[in-house]
């Protein structure tokens, strides 16, 4: 899907996926479960929380067949994700990462100005 | 690297989600008001009704502007999911109670975005809310006033209800004027 350049940088990896940045287009590359997602800044962060508005409680105890998967859909970026619970704690940790990540270059910005960050 | 989380917006996403957060609260305010609207016109008191519509219609207005500030300075706002609202209330006089009960918990919740902007160093964001902050002190002003009414005007008396109903409808018509 892309190649590994210099405007790509590595924000997170677990060994069930990982998360880049790239410079030219200003996006946020997810690749999880065999599907490499790009989001801009702000979806990616919306992504983030819906991730983490699933009820895995729920998922863990209800015994319906409804709760075995959640189903995580994005018309704009046409993608429909069916997650099972390991995958929702592992995206989540992959996603939490990331933002980190992300949290962490932005203060480090802020505290240098413009000094260019590898 | 670049600094996409600057990129487009200098809002922080803590300051996002409490904003929108408080986007729910007043939605849901702006609700609760229309129910006891509902209540007071199938009760008869049409006139505090009546001020009880354009409270709901005040707090939405106070949602929107905060729905708009937020996709102004480059956020995502989400239209809040309101559940239900009381419907029911067991006397005149509690309507109004539930009324201040909600405008201090609105009030609290201001205050909180407005420390947490100070915290996080967000002062248009501060700025912003200071709008909030003094239309608070007025809307807590007028709930109060409500119920001081109540302790005005015997409601048990033979035009107790009546007058009570004429009086509260003209809570905050002077500021109006």
């Amino acid at each position: 899907m892309y190649k590994k350049e210099n405007h790509i940088h590595e924000l997170y990896t677990t060994p069930k996926g990982s998360v880049h940045q790239c410079d030219l287009t200003d996006k946020i590359y997810l690749t999880f479960k065999d599907s490499v997602l790009a989001f801009k800044i702000q979806d990616f962060l919306m992504f983030r929380r819906k991730v983490h508005a699933v009820d895995i409680h729920e998922m863990i105890f209800n015994l319906s067949d409804k709760y075995d998967f959640e189903v995580i859909e994005s018309q704009q970026y046409q993608f429909s994700l069916k997650l099972t619970l390991c995958d929702i704690i592992q995206l989540r940790e992959l996603l939490d990462g990331a933002r980190f990540t992300i949290e962490m270059y932005s203060m480090l910005h802020e505290v240098l100005g413009d000094f260019e960050i590898a | 690297m670049k600094d996409l989380l600057r990129l487009r917006t200098s809002l922080k996403e803590e300051i996002e989600i409490i904003l929108n957060a408080q986007c729910k609260m007043e939605a849901e305010a702006s609700q609760k008001y229309l129910a006891m609207a509902s209540w007071l016109d199938r009760n008869g008191f049409a006139k505090s009704a009546e001020y009880l519509y354009a409270q709901a219609e005040e707090e939405r207005q106070h949602f929107l502007k905060i729905f708009k500030y937020i996709t102004e300075v480059g956020g995502t706002a989400i239209t809040p999911i309101v559940g239900e609202v009381p419907q029911e209330y067991p006397t005149f006089k509690s309507v109004f109670e539930a009324a201040l009960q909600s405008e201090i918990a609105v009030t609290n919740a201001i205050n909180k975005i407005v420390a947490k902007c100070r915290e996080v160093n967000d002062y248009a964001t501060e700025d912003f809310m200071m709008w909030y902050v003094t239309e608070q002190r007025e809307e807590e002003k007028n709930a109060r006033r409500a119920l001081e009414l109540f302790d005005l005007i015997d409601s048990e008396s033979p035009t107790g209800k009546f007058v009570l109903d004429k009086e509260i409808a003209k809570i905050g018509e002077a500021e109006n004027e």
